[in-house]
């Protein structure tokens, strides 16, 4: 297997690129010159260019890891937080919240989503376990069911008090709404990440299966249940501030997997480099799209990353081997 | 061919000896049966207008998510939700009018199968349609002084609200939903606060979408509007304005003119959104308009 360590220093000069032009796009126009020149310019950036690159950066990288860490531990290639009800549990969690304590602080919403999110995540667990391991197709075909129920249960409830348009704001995300002193939380999430590296070597034993990991000393109930909590953590947190973002988790993973492997610590990081330049370059595409309003960035990420994914496949056999 | 459908079956249904009058609805004239005594209601709009005439349906659809229309619906039974009848209940209330439209727009042929059915959809031309509603409610129910006295009464608020805005600077119409906001032009839901009130638009460029645009709250600083109208989409559980205010009280909209000169005007949403067009629901916005910008 190739190292990443050259992929991943080409991708940090990519993604500080892509920082850059994420920085001067938006609906008020702003040029370099004029940022340190004008008033009000450094200002601007500060309470609304910076916050959302950082919110796009840390969303995007902690998807992507939180979607290669599901994969590695469920010993399944096509799932992800979004598509097996870590992310509706999270979003029904926010539902419930809002409707049982009106007006509650965005913590108490936090909370009851991770919260939420754990339990869906378990209960999913639950069900597929009973599958047999020789169709591994089954587990995201269970996922996509199991998570478009939650999602019905939210619209149900959400019909009858008149909060489609409020669902939707979590069940669609986008980073329209992110501003200094709206995103922080993201930061826990990034914290959180950043904790799933230090057990990278453990999620990566755990990914060889139960009776492998136990043999080799490994506490493996421990090791994921602790995964499964930060994942839960890293998914509810990002619904909380920007919504749903689907298919980060399962396109990055895969595309880094297919060329380093599945070694976590070496991977992880270049996992969430991916994660954070596209679901980025997917954010400036939702800005300028259709300037001066917003698309939603899953909508770009959708067709971005799919023709970034086919690519990949089909270039990979002039290069390998 | 609806049109000429639920023509037929208004004929054709109706008992003999019955007077009939003929009403614009939305889909075209129709003539309707004056004085039905059974009526089932769908559209929460109509069920607005007909309450300030003092008609009672006996079937109205739940819930109607509106507070200021819960003693006129007393004692109604339930004949469907907002979006869909419940055709067996319809059947068995056994109404001599449906009246439907709106968010019931797509189910008035299938209504019309079991009593006759008038489409009093608003849409587009709110304030024109919503006082053609009231007038054909009043010919409909022998209530025509009723109807022009209440016609009288909002053209007279209209224009005095409309004086209180005149001057007062370009407006930008915005709904917020959690969080995030979204931006709705004159074409849009509620453009007809921008064409009834003469409101200058601050941004000419938002498009005609039912859910209005995704915008950032850079759009709402770079449109700068000196009055800022915020429709809250989360007052539907209990948040009011409390979470609209929340939502734009932030570096970027306070450097707006509407902000600074406390021209920020936070409308009900149940009244502008589900009851869009009744003759109450908009007579409550403008009150709250005017209320507003004669108090700031």
């Amino acid at each position: 297997m190739a190292s990443p360590g050259r992929a991943f220093r080409i991708g940090l000069v990519l993604v500080a690129a892509l920082s850059v032009w994420s920085i001067f796009t938006g609906v008020i126009d702003l040029t370099p010159a004029q940022a340190f020149g004008e008033p009000g310019g450094l200002a601007l950036i500060a309470s609304s260019r910076a916050p959302r690159t950082l919110a796009v950066l840390i969303t995007g990288a902690m998807l992507a890891v939180a979607g290669a860490v599901m994969q590695v531990i469920l010993r399944n290639r096509f799932v992800e937080p979004m598509t097996i009800g870590t992310g509706q549990g999270a979003a029904l969690g926010i539902l419930i919240a809002s409707f049982l304590i009106p007006g509650a602080p965005l913590v108490v919403r936090m909370v009851f989503a991770t919260l939420t999110a754990l339990a869906a995540t378990f209960l999913f667990l639950a069900i597929v376990r009973r599958l047999p391991p020789t169709q591994p197709l089954l587990v995201p075909l269970i996922g996509l069911v199991y998570g478009g129920l939650l999602e019905a249960g939210m619209t149900f409830i959400a019909y009858q008090y008149d909060m489609m348009q409020y669902i939707q704001t979590w069940v669609s995300g986008e980073f329209s709404g992110v501003l200094l002193g709206r995103y922080e939380l993201l930061w826990i999430a990034a914290a959180v990440g950043a904790a799933l590296y230090l057990i990278a070597d453990q999620l990566a034993i755990a990914g060889l299966g139960r009776s492998m990991a136990v043999s080799l000393g490994l506490d493996y109930g421990q090791v994921m249940g602790l995964a499964l909590l930060a994942v839960a953590v890293v998914v509810s947190l990002t619904v909380v501030t920007v919504g749903m973002i689907p298919f980060v988790g399962l396109l990055v993973p895969n595309i880094v997997s297919r060329r380093y492997g599945d070694n976590l610590r070496r991977t992880l990081p270049l996992v969430a480099l991916t994660g954070a330049g596209l679901v980025l370059a997917s954010d400036i595409a939702a800005r300028l799209v259709r300037h001066p309003f917003e698309v939603p960035v899953g909508t770009i990420f959708g067709v971005l990353g799919a023709v970034f994914f086919l690519v990949l496949l089909y270039a990979r056999p002039r290069h390998a081997r | 061919m609806l049109r000429t459908l639920a023509l037929c079956l208004t004929l054709a249904c109706g008992p003999l000896a019955g007077q009939t009058v003929t009403v614009d609805t939305y889909r075209g004239p129709v003539e309707v049966e004056t004085m039905p005594e059974r009526i089932a209601v769908f559209d929460v709009a109509a069920l607005d207008t007909l309450a300030a005439l003092g008609v009672t349906p006996a079937g109205v659809i739940e819930p109607i998510y509106v507070t200021y229309l819960g003693d006129a619906t007393a004692g109604a039974e339930r004949v469907g939700t907002l979006f869909e009848p419940d055709f067996e209940a319809v059947a068995a209330l056994g109404p001599d009018l449906i009246i439907a439209g709106g968010r019931s727009y797509e189910a008035v042929p299938d209504l019309a199968r079991i009593a006759p059915t008038i489409d009093m959809t608003i849409w587009e031309d709110v304030v024109g349609q919503g006082l053609d509603r009231l007038e054909a409610y009043g010919e409909i129910f022998g209530k025509q002084d009723e109807a022009a006295a209440l016609a009288v009464a909002f053209q007279e608020k209209l224009a005095a609200t409309r004086a209180a805005v005149a001057g007062k600077g370009r407006a930008l119409i915005v709904m917020t939903v959690g969080p995030k906001v979204s931006g709705y032009g004159a074409g849009g839901r509620f453009g007809w606060l921008h064409d009834a009130l003469e409101l200058p638009e601050a941004v000419e460029a938002v498009e005609d979408a039912t859910h209005g645009e995704a915008i950032s709250f850079e759009f709402i600083r770079d449109a700068d509007p000196e009055i800022l109208i915020v429709v809250d989409r989360q007052a539907a559980i209990g948040q009011g304005g409390a979470a609209a205010k929340a939502t734009l009280d932030n570096a970027l909209v306070r450097e707006t003119r509407a902000w600074k000169t406390g021209r920020v005007i936070y409308l009900d949403s149940a009244p502008l959104y589900i009851a869009g067009g009744g003759i109450q629901s908009m007579s409550i916005i403008l009150d709250q308009i005017a209320a507003h910008v004669t108090g700031g």
